[in-house]
């Protein structure tokens, strides 16, 4: 059997035209999608039953018992931390939220490790975005500045940009042109009619000069600004004041070198000046599946899009201190429960220590690297292959998974939930 | 010799993103890629191992050959190799500097640690 117009739930691209062939109720084939979609649809490794962590060993065991005993690990909890949520479906986001809120913890998910500085610069100076088909469909200059969507959205090109047709570009290849910034030559910057490479560290500067040439104040800038020649960025600055409709996306080297956030501010405001001259929009290139759709469910929830402390009983939202990073680091957290994420791997090892002092309880089908500290590891069945789910594309339009195959696994939704009711149960008894 | 470390996502770390514990996500993510030219001055050719040392820790990787960056420049593809020698740090955003940090790079005769190896001297126990 062939399932069509599958949604990929691996990267922010969402790519929902996948064919999936099904045998004998497993997944033999994978049409359309990128090598990172093959990897997810076909992987045979994963967790088959919970499991808890007994002294040195560790022991297989049913569904009730794990949940019981993670909510005895998170009901004797004062601060307890629920890190995540990137790669699981909208529901159980939600649910993640009532848990913290039920306990007076702190919720982060990993955008404080990715595009968390992309918001507190669009928190300061807006986003003016656009959807993805607005892209493909209109823009006839594409940048992607510190990103490399080649090999981290393989099919971010071929599906919304440089290779996609458009209703107003019949010829997209010929007609759009494409510009890559970055420190170092990628397989995308390969393909860009234009390659800034810009030294560690220069995007600030280089953006700042891009204003002031877009502003007509060329004869301020030096003959090179962080290893970019001024010509170059007077050619650059003129392709984007010509082009029709220019979008820029930018990626984790914007966010994560110097200057953090204050880079994509810059990013932004030289957007806005350029929309002074022509059509010009800005997007962020999100990472996992449903990272976007985490910041969009905590923030109708709570007001705030990550990083939330409960303690006070109301949400309360300070990136730098109420961020993962730095509650693991100061040691404040006395628990840890993290859904469809691996803080071991991805943050910083003082951060981790932390991890081996407290009880860690994880959500994940995976065995990952936060695995070696975890008390209780429950595997739930994977959105968009065993369960349905919401999930935000990068451009924040929201989309339906599907359930393609049968699995005895409970969702992240199910599993969250019976441990918030076996909570409220232990609350009662009291 | 000192570098700036980039870290960065790669088709390969994202294909094994999921199987951590195997050889390929180990070997993928404890690869430094290093512009030939250090590579010369480092006295190291592809598949030597090397030690990374920043402010806070060392580690072990190997030395892959990469043309495509400026000299003074590796670039590690994103995993617990790399986040074990970038501080903590974030300057008050959330945020530690996984694109900037300074390593200073010599050759070794180590080997280059298992994803095990490298949490079990932090409590990490084998699953
Ligand atoms: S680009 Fe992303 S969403 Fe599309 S098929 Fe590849 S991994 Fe899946």
């Amino acid at each position: 059997m062939i399932k069509k117009n599958v949604i990929c739930s691996f990267c922010g691209c969402l790519c929902d035209d996948l064919s999936i062939t099904i045998e004998d109720g497993k997944i033999t084939g994978v049409d359309n999608g990128c090598a990172l979609a093959n990897a997810k649809f076909l992987g045979k490794e994963r967790l088959l039953k919970p499991v808890i962590r007994e002294g040195d060993s560790i022991k297989e065991t049913e569904y009730n018992t794990a949940i019981e005993k993670a909510a005895d690990i998170l009901k004797d909890a004062e601060r307890p931390l629920f890190f995540g949520w990137s790669g699981t479906q909208g529901e159980a986001q939600a649910k993640g939220v009532h848990l913290c809120m039920l306990l007076g913890g702190v919720i982060d998910n990993t955008s404080s490790l990715c595009h968390g500085p992309s918001i507190l610069a669009i928190q300061e100076v807006g986003h003016p975005g656009c959807t993805l088909g607005q892209v493909k469909n209109r823009a006839d200059l594409i940048i992607y500045w510190g990103c490399n969507p080649l090999e981290g959205h393989p099919r971010h090109m071929s599906r919304y940009t440089t290779y996609a047709d458009g209703f107003f570009l019949k010829n997209a290849f010929r007609e759009r042109k494409l510009i890559v910034v970055d420190v170092r030559k990628t397989m995308s910057s390969d393909v860009a009619d234009e390659f800034i490479q810009i030294e560690p560290g220069g995007d600030y500067a280089v953006l700042s000069a891009l204003r002031a040439i877009v502003r007509g104040e060329e004869k301020i800038i030096p003959e090179s600004v962080s290893g970019v020649s001024k010509s170059q960025l007077k050619r650059v600055a003129d392709m984007c004041k010509e082009a029709r409709f220019g979008a820029l996306f930018f990626g984790l080297g914007l966010t994560m070198s110097k200057n953090k956030y204050k880079n994509i501010r810059n990013a932004v405001e030289l957007t806005d000046e350029l929309s002074r001259h022509t059509k010009f929009t800005i997007s962020a290139m999100r990472g996992h599946w449903n990272v976007y759709g985490a910041n969009e469910v905590f923030t109708w929830m709570t007001g705030y899009p990550y990083a939330i402390d409960f303690a006070r009983g109301i949400p309360f939202y300070n990136p730098g201190e109420t961020t993962a990073a730095e509650i693991l680091y100061r040691k404040e957290c006395d628990a840890l429960m993290v859904v469809s994420s691996d803080p071991a791997a991805h943050m910083p090892k003082k951060c981790v220590e932390h991890m081996a002092d407290i009880p860690v309880i994880q959500i994940d089908p995976h065995k990952n690297c936060t695995s070696f500290f975890t008390d209780v590891q429950i595997p739930v069945a994977i959105t968009g292959i065993e369960a349905s789910g919401t999930a935000y594309r990068m451009d924040g339009v929201p989309l339906r998974t599907k359930k393609i195959i049968d699995a005895d696994f409970l969702t992240d939704t199910e599993v969250i939930s019976r441990i918030y009711e076996r909570i409220l149960e232990a609350k009662a008894d009291v | 010799m000192k570098f700036e470390m980039i870290t960065g996502r790669t088709i390969r770390q994202g294909e094994f993103v999921e199987h951590k514990h195997s050889a390929e996500y180990s070997e993928e993510t404890s690869s430094c890629h290093i512009n030939p030219v250090d590579m010369m001055f480092l006295g190291i050719m592809q598949g030597d191992t090397i030690l990374l040392k920043s402010v806070c820790d060392e580690v072990v990787m190997t030395a892959f050959e990469d043309s495509n960056l400026k000299r003074g420049s590796v670039f590690v593809p994103y995993g617990p190799y790399c986040n074990r020698i970038i501080p903590n740090e974030t300057h008050g955003t959330g945020m530690p500097d996984f694109k900037s940090s300074v390593v200073a790079i010599t050759p070794t005769e180590r080997k280059v640690a298992s994803v095990y190896d490298l949490f079990k001297d932090i409590g990490g126990r084998e699953l």
